[in-house]
């Protein structure tokens, strides 16, 4: 135990330090916002507050419920149809939504499903009919929601329908049980776990959903608390409303984040078997499935395809000259890859400190391990409770109180925000990776002295690498795509490229908006489909 | 080795001297971005003002005049700004309690205006009537007045421009109060259905109307002079309202914190020259408070006058802004 502790205390203590300064940085938010309310009557709630938060859960909750009907039926259509042309592509981009930014999303829904988009101008000329503009308001927030987080869910739960033992199918066959039946015996138990943590998750994402509520609320009617919080501050400058939803909206994550503790996002870039089911589905059963998935590919990939579509049409000499364009672009660059290198190292060195806690023959038996161990879980997972636009709002006020140029606070704030959004996931990835190297490796690392230094070298990073080019990638896309964090810091300049989209897209420049919005998808994209290859990683196989 | 570089630093601190009193001295101007637009007025009052004075021009275009009031408070003392252009008299007051502002010493009594309006920081350089656009080919049968707006068929939509962010949006937010008081709230519920979207500024409510996206947008009795000058199109009219239009008087004021006081009060006095009263008509499609002997473009004759200009008194407005502003949201919120 004593000569195990001393191999392992180095790699205890760093993980622990950073453990300890997300965790005073988060006081030091919490005070800053605390002590900011000067004469703040919470006894005196506007009835628009009330307004404003029945409106957040409402469409929160639609936004999950159809994201987890839709995601449950095409990851039930992709697990029974384990064999067609491309369908390993199209579970790859599927998961591509992750990283997707926002705004894009919006962008090409728009274009598809506007008003003048091109499924009414098809119904138009076909019909003569037109569906008006319900993507303004409510509408547009689910769909968006639903473009999002039904991707995101169906890819958890297809995990879960293929992890289910093939015997189990098998013993279900020869019962002679229906879709049905099979459905809720064999499936149903092995999804059910699994949909409670992605739908805590997804509530969560919908509840604190800023970009897409911003563009296509249309309406004070269809706000939600982050963009009322936003219009507080940039439009009517009334910090002590800011405050009063921000700590409203505080509370309620925290509270939405210790009912749903057992938080896992259950993403991976691990390979499963895939393995057919063999059962040979009805012909009904089969089209029914087949259409599924071709509907919802449809819906998934025409906002993209718009995109290309219309970006190509841009006038790209001109975008690219753009003083602005080129600030932006190498602010984005510039934070991405800062962001995604300090991601890393954080989610390595508390996935690291972790797994002595969680192993029997570290130091899983000392007292106060579990404590210890959900503190540095917590730590990492701190983007849950404190969303984007009330970290914005602490650093806005922290500027405000410590005079410095604004384009070091903004800089802080932004790096700040995009390694706390990204660490949940790509602590998620590392953690069990990490776990399982040292499961497998520890004996004999230990047996053969190797030093730190070997030991990364010969042990964990051929066997991590290729999580951790997955890790970066997220960490690099993520950092890209947000729009959260600068909506409150933005200006000519300091500026990065969704932000100067979100400014394009407000002004008469609509061909340059969608120019710079294909820059964009394709910087997005080719970062997550190249980045993981300079870690020389390929999809190790489990 | 020291005296070296001390005379190295010195050699510095010289030339960075010898160029700040070098540089020609930049005017830097916040306000709303259709002024800033290639079409819009700021390139030709910038080449103007250029000429008489030694000095740069910088317009810096935000979506929206108050939103660019809103960057001047969130920068700070930090603030580039030397002048806020683009708020109107609505508003003013509500930036005078900021403290942020200059008096502007000009003598205002001359200035041609449908009202009478003296501030002690903020300056007029034109005028208004705010009005619902439309496109005759279109919509054959426009509403005629407030009330007509609110009883449209169902699938007849508006767009409007949020009052926290616009002055057009807070135009037509005053502009309902002055006709309709306390029964405010009841007409915005009235009218909510119609309204489309609401957008942060203007340039973004007229594109989704250009584009076909909406019947309506509340813009100004003198848009529809840029489709005839700019476009030849005569289809763009707006709506007369025979009770009257609300108005907008555009002003300006220095910043208290501008390094370039002397430079920027000139330019405050180039707003009242017949030049700045030139430009206006034909970039930022509204009416010089300057007489002229060019007078006005002959497409301006076809434009409606409304009877009467509607307009609150700023003192009042500011006292009574936020009660307007919520009693909107909540009648909105449903």
């Amino acid at each position: 135990m004593f000569k195990n502790y001393q191999r392992i205390k180095f790699s205890l203590l760093p993980g622990t330090l950073i453990s300890l300064t997300l965790l005073t940085f988060a006081f030091v938010l919490f005070y800053t916002l605390y002590t900011s309310q000067e004469n703040l009557v919470f006894t005196q709630i506007e009835p628009r507050v009330w307004l404003l938060l029945k409106f957040t859960v409402y469409q929160a909750f639609l936004s999950t419920l159809f994201s987890l009907v839709v995601g449950m039926l095409l990851a039930w259509s992709l697990a029974h149809q384990a064999k067609f042309r491309g369908r390993s592509w199209l579970v790859a981009l599927f998961s591509s939504s992750l990283v997707l930014p926002t705004l894009i999303v919006v962008f090409g829904l728009i274009t598809v499903l506007g008003r003048n988009g091109w499924v009414n101008q098809v119904s138009l000329y076909l019909f003569d009919y037109s569906f008006g503009a319900y993507l303004y308001g409510l509408g547009g927030i689910l769909v968006a929601h639903v473009y999002l987080n039904a991707s995101f869910a169906s890819r958890s739960l297809l995990h879960s329908f293929e992890s289910i033992p093939k015997e189990k199918y098998k013993l279900a066959k020869s019962l002679n049980f229906t879709t049905f039946q099979r459905f809720m015996y064999v499936e149903w138990p092995v999804l059910k776990p699994t949909l409670l943590s992605i739908a805590s998750t997804i509530f969560l994402l919908c509840f604190t959903s800023f970009a897409i509520v911003l563009v296509l609320g249309g309406s004070p009617a269809y706000n939600t608390l982050e963009v009322a919080i936003y219009e507080a501050v940039k439009l009517d400058f009334d910090i002590a409303m800011a405050l009063k939803l921000a700590l409203i909206q505080l509370g309620l994550t925290t509270l939405l984040v210790v009912f749903s503790a057992n938080f896992r996002t259950h993403i991976s870039n691990l390979k499963t078997a895939t393995q057919a089911i063999a059962w040979e589905e009805k012909r009904e059963v089969k089209y029914l499935q087949r259409g599924i998935i071709f509907l919802f590919t449809l819906f998934f990939i025409l906002p993209l395809f718009a995109i290309v579509v219309d970006g190509l049409g841009a006038d790209f000499s001109k975008i690219l000259q753009e003083k602005l364009f080129i600030k932006s672009f190498f602010t984005s660059m510039g934070l991405a890859t800062l962001s995604s290198i300090i991601t890393l190292l954080f989610a390595i060195l508390l996935s690291d400190a972790k797994r002595n806690l969680s192993l029997r023959y570290r130091l899983e038996d000392l007292p106060f391990s579990k404590l210890f161990n959900i503190v540095l879980s917590f730590s990492g997972n701190l983007y849950l409770a404190i969303p984007s636009l009330i970290m914005g709002l602490g650093f806005f006020l922290l500027s405000q109180r410590y005079e410095a140029p604004l384009a070091l606070w903004s800089t802080v704030a932004l790096l700040t925000a995009n390694v706390l959004m990204s660490l949940p996931f790509a602590q998620s990835v590392l953690a069990p990776a990490m776990q399982r190297t040292a499961q497998r490796y520890d004996r004999l690392v230990f047996s053969l002295n190797l030093t730190k230094i070997q030991r990364w070298v010969y042990v964990e990073y051929p066997y991590l690498k290729s999580s951790l080019g997955y890790v970066f990638a997220l960490a690099f896309c993520f950092s890209l795509g947000d729009l959260g964090m600068i909506a409150l810091f933005g200006s000519d300049e300091f500026s990065t490229l969704p932000w100067y989209l979100y400014q394009l897209m407000g002004s008469y420049r609509s061909s340059d908006a969608s120019g710079v919005a294909l820059i964009l998808l394709v910087i997005t994209l080719s970062a997550f489909i190249f980045l993981p290859k300079l870690f020389g990683g390929n999809h190790v196989k489990d | 080795m020291i005296k070296t570089i001390q005379l190295l630093l010195l050699l510095l601190l010289l030339s960075t001297t010898a160029n700040a009193s070098g540089t020609k001295p930049t005017l830097t101007i916040y306000t709303y971005d259709s002024f800033t637009a290639s079409w819009g007025a700021a390139p030709k009052i910038k080449e103007a003002f250029e000429k008489l004075h030694y000095c740069n021009v910088k317009f810096v275009g935000v979506s929206s005049a108050i939103g660019a009031l809103r960057k001047i408070q969130l920068e700070g003392k930090n603030t580039k700004a030397d002048i806020l252009l683009g708020l109107d008299t609505s508003i003013a007051q509500v930036a005078n309690k900021t403290g942020l502002f200059a008096k502007h010493e000009l003598n205002t009594s001359k200035l041609v205006l449908p009202v009478t309006y003296s501030d002690e920081n903020f300056v007029p350089y034109d005028y208004s009537y705010f009005a619902f656009v439309y496109d005759e080919e279109k919509l054959k049968n426009p509403p005629l007045s407030l009330e007509a707006l609110a009883s449209m068929p169902k699938d007849f939509k508006i767009i409007m421009q949020d009052p926290r962010s616009s002055t057009v949006g807070l135009g037509l937010l005053l502009w309902v109060k002055s006709v309709y008081g306390t029964k405010a709230g009841e007409y915005w519920k009235k009218l909510s259905p119609h309204i489309l979207t609401i957008t942060k500024g203007w340039s973004e409510a007229y594109g989704l109307f250009l584009r076909g996206e909406a019947d309506m947008v509340l813009s100004y009795t003198t848009s529809p002079a840029y489709h005839m000058i700019e476009e030849h199109k005569y289809n763009f009219k707006t709506a007369n309202f025979p009770k009257g239009h609300y108005g907008q008087v555009e002003v300006a004021a220095i910043l208290k914190s501008s390094k370039n006081q002397a430079l920027a009060k000139k330019f405050l006095t180039f707003m009242h020259s017949e030049t700045f009263a030139n430009i206006i008509p034909t970039t930022n499609w509204a009416y010089p408070i300057v007489k002229t002997k060019k007078g006005l473009p002959t497409a301006f004759e076809k434009l409606n006058i409304p009877s009467k200009m509607l307009l609150i008194d700023g003192k009042e407005v500011e006292r009574n802004r936020k009660k307007i502003v919520n009693e909107w949201l909540e009648a909105l919120g449903r």
